[in-house]
């Protein structure tokens, strides 16, 4: 049985030098409102535009305040409202989210949508300021609410052994960063260069707004177009998106914590991210090897040797980082590497049966399909393809998947070289 | 099959209970590309005391969890591989008191609920199998161990139940699974697996009359006896709290703390048991969300940061509200905090905030109908309490500033409080 392929089908244009992609949907109960701003990955200004979610996030000029912004947030019925930073290969992207319920659910209620999209152009575009910059109460406590935010990077064991690992691994690149920046910066940040960085950064850095819902194209072009003016030139052309590197030779790090259970990561580098040809490849190459129950690291290091709960392999598109990562015993740390390298191995020598084929198809084909139920994950599909300037429609990369043999995989695989293997393990054992 | 239709949400149920007794409903939703089926038995981590038909039986902690993977793998194959093949995404959770199994997919709908319905149906274990699966979750039991979130919310379990075994690990210890046999899995799975004892819910892509055909068809193929009658057995509750305080070492960035409410009370089922739930959701949104003078003034003094989160667990025989997340100084907060709950218990709750946070929860339940996940978990959870998630806008609205104010009353009692707290082994030596 074949099913028809949908579609995700922005329509963009241009309002103010701001790129607009509005999603008509009627199949959601809310409308979802993403703003996204793309700023170079930098030691430079990571911690600046980390902090400026913060500072954004507390009070605008209309509601100068936070219990006011907050109040204001639980009249438009408990809009969710976000600002935040993530990384993307090489980039530093600070969003705007806001999602509120649609009209048509609420008795008596309009213009919930016009005030939902002034309430982001006053996030965005009149922030709350004192003396003509930040100000300094927001900007003293945003500081201490990020370095506690930096600090607990480590509450999370697998997240913490993540960064660790890429920290290690890519060492002088900007991918090493943490998203949220470094607490060493945070003394020199003021109201002032915090406003002027600011200023720069919506002026001309690349912005796009994305609007899904049960909405028209040209009402919120309208809306925009009147709560979010603002004078841009042409947007700032930035460094390139991810810089690769050729591994010289595997190293091997290992930190000690009081923890119960070892997390193992091995970071590869796969010289193959989102804008290329072979991307579709890679991503089949990682379901095969660790993306889902049925691939290689989930039978062989759970199921068949039974040293992990979790054993998986993951993908960074844009800088191209394959990790695969396992919960170990420590004890066991030898005997796992070796399991998993044994893994990758088979895939770059094409040992995948017809059957994995079938299956890691099937699964990532559905995964993809899955998208279309989530606002928020139509909006990431989408701007994965502006960012690395390849868009793909989704029926494209499920072609392009479905086409996808066992050489190409075998192929793409070969380029994967392990990088770094890494252990957060505990006290106990010699290091 | 009954058919209901819910007008203010803009959804319909189809509902039918099988002559084996399973029940079964279905919610199509225009639009979606996939599906999302969970089948669920009314067993979980508690029941670990019980009897039906037979002699009264004690299992190990932690069996329902493991009886959970154990499902999955069959003397030929891992059922895993089944899913996958069909394009399906497939999984399972364990909680306190049920057992999901589910999948989710965009094709082959018809397929993936036979294999669902068919692997749950049809249990395969072997001493070999069950001891290989020892390594595996003893590994998840470590990995939770790690987890300060979940050791702080396990720890104020602990501290609130003296006796009832919501304060046990859903996962057991190393040392209970240790004792986990074939037979036992047997025994449970012969006791809690009945579809008298469960509930499949289907809500996405699908059309109802097809689908309920399809599974009056593969219930019709299979022989079951008759319902069983499962008696529970759960120790003596006692109505105080068992520990007022209770801390444990793990490395973090900032220490964590969780504070609890003890429910007194208890023994709801139905609408009053929904209602309850939704009046003390609804106060815990007034007194601690982000538009409270209380948490405005704890965030400006750096004494919580966006960590910080409340809810309240309902169940008939044990129900607990939680607060609490990050904090450089758990004593400090949970003075402050008492000292804010004490003065609102005087002074009662306003007109004008119970408005706005009614207005807000209102808001927060039409955003979560848009997750078929949530509806098809929500509506079993509730189901299993005999009330009903298309209850929840109606019940909402119906309740009064008075309902408020007597569960605040009711709810905060500073005896039936008690606190968590997780912070690195170091912290008291280097303050922040």
């Amino acid at each position: 049985m074949s099913v028809p392929i949908p579609e995700i089908a922005f329509e963009t244009t241009q309002v103010n030098g701001l790129n607009l992609h509005v999603l008509p949907a009627k199949k959601f109960k809310t409308t979802t409102i993403v703003v996204c701003i793309e700023q170079a990955l930098s030691e430079e200004n990571v911690t600046k535009t980390a902090l400026l979610a913060h500072v954004l996030k507390r009070a605008t000029a209309r509601f100068p305040d936070s219990k006011q912004l907050r109040e204001h947030l639980d009249f438009l019925y408990g809009a969710v409202f976000d600002v935040d930073v993530a990384k993307k290969g090489e980039r530093q992207i600070l969003q705007v989210y806001l999602e509120l319920p649609q009209e048509q659910y609420l008795s008596a209620e309009t213009a919930l949508l016009e005030q939902a999209i002034q309430f982001v152009g006053d996030v965005l575009l009149r922030p709350y300021l004192e003396n003509g910059v930040f100000a300094e109460k927001y900007i003293l406590s945003e500081k201490e609410a990020l370095r506690k935010r930096i600090e607990s990077v480590v509450d999370d064991k697998i997240k913490y052994a993540n960064q660790r690992i890429t920290e290690e691994m890519c060492k002088g690149e900007p991918f090493a960063l943490l998203v949220y920046g470094r607490v060493e910066d945070l003394p020199a940040i003021s109201g002032e260069n915090l406003y002027r960085y600011w200023k720069e950064l919506i002026a001309r850095n690349p912005i796009d707004i994305f609007v899904v819902g049960d909405v028209e194209q040209k009402q919120i072009e309208e809306y925009i177009g009147r709560h979010l003016a603002i004078e841009r030139g042409l947007a700032k052309q930035l460094p390139p998106l991810a810089v690769q590197k050729q591994v010289s030779e595997i190293r091997e790090v290992i930190d000690q914590l009081d923890v119960t259970q070892g997390k193992l990561n091995i970071g590869c580098r796969t010289h193959v991210t989102y804008r290329d040809d072979d991307y579709p490849a890679l991503v089949m190459a990682n379901g095969v090897l660790g993306g889902f129950p049925h691939s290689k690291l989930f039978i062989n290091v759970r199921e068949k040797a039974s040293l992990a709960y979790y054993a998986v392999s993951r993908l960074e598109s844009h800088k191209g980082v394959l990790m695969m990562m396992a919960g170990i015993d420590a004890a066991n740390y030898e005997k796992a590497v070796s399991i998993m390298k044994e893994q990758l191995q088979l895939v770059r020598d094409g040992n995948i049966s017809e059957m994995e084929l079938a299956q890691t198809k099937a699964t990532i084909v559905n995964q993809y399909r899955e998208l279309m139920d989530s606002a928020r994950m139509m909006i990431e599909f989408t701007y994965n393809g502006r960012l690395s300037g390849r868009r793909r429609t989704l029926s494209e990369l499920l072609r392009q998947i479905q086409d996808i043999g066992i050489e190409e995989i075998r192929r793409v695989a070969d380029k994967v070289q392990i990088d770094t293997i890494y252990l957060l393990r505990d006290r106990k054992g010699g290091a | 099959m009954q058919v209901t239709t819910f007008e203010q949400v803009n959804e319909t149920i189809y509902h039918e209970k099988l002559p084996n007794g399973l029940r079964v409903y279905l919610l199509p939703k225009t639009g979606f590309s996939k599906t999302y089926a969970v089948f669920t038995t009314r067993y979980g981590s508690i029941d670990s005391h019980f009897r039906a038909g037979g002699e009264e039986t004690i299992v190990p902690d932690g069996i329902a969890h493991f009886l959970e993977h154990k499902l999955f793998e069959k003397k030929d194959r891992d059922v895993f591989q089944d899913f996958s093949r069909n394009g399906a995404s497939s999984n399972a959770f364990t909680s306190f008191n049920r057992t999901a199994y589910l999948f989710s997919s965009t094709e082959q709908v018809v397929e993936n609920l036979n294999t669902l319905l068919d692997f749950v149906q049809d249990p395969y274990f072997s001493d070999q199998s069950v001891e290989k699966e020892k390594g595996i979750i003893g590994q998840e039991i470590q990995m939770y161990d790690d987890n300060p979130d979940w050791k702080v919310y396990m720890n104020l379990l602990k501290a609130l139940y003296q006796k009832h075994p919501v304060r046990i690990e859903i996962a057991g210890t190393i040392e209970s699974i240790s004792r986990i046999t074939k037979e036992a899995l047997y025994r449970c799975y012969e006791t809690f697996y009945h579809p008298g004892n469960m509930l499949l819910f289907v809500v996405g892509a699908i059309d109802p009359e097809q689908i309920m055909q399809v599974i009056r068809d593969n219930q019709a193929r299979k022989q079951f006896p008759p319902v069983p009658r499962i008696e529970r057995f759960f120790p003596e509750e006692p109505g105080e709290v068992g520990m007022k305080r209770i801390e444990h070492h793990l490395p973090v960035g900032l220490p964590k703390c969780l504070i609890g409410y003890k429910e007194t009370n208890l023994g709801l089922t139905g609408q009053a048991l929904l209602k309850q739930e939704l009046t003390t959701k609804l106060v815990l949104e007034i007194l601690f969300g982000t538009s409270s003078v209380l948490y405005q003034k704890l965030y400006d003094s750096g004494l919580i940061t966006e960590s910080f989160d409340f809810d309240y667990t309902a169940e008939t025989a044990y129900a607990y509200s939680l607060l609490g997340g990050d904090t450089p100084d758990p004593d400090e907060l949970v003075k402050v905090l008492n000292g804010e709950v004490e003065r609102i218990l005087e002074q009662g709750i306003s007109t004008e905030d119970f408005e706005r946070s009614r207005r807000k929860k209102i808001g927060q339940f039409l955003r979560a109908l848009n997750s078929v996940e949530y509806i098809a978990n929500q509506f079993t959870s509730y189901k299993f309490n005999e009330t009903d998630l298309f209850d929840v806008l109606p019940v909402l609205e119906s309740i009064t500033l008075d309902d408020a104010n007597r569960r605040l009353r009711e709810h905060f009692q500073p005896e039936q409080q008690a606190v968590s707290i997780v912070r690195s082994a170091s912290t008291k030596e280097q303050p922040f």
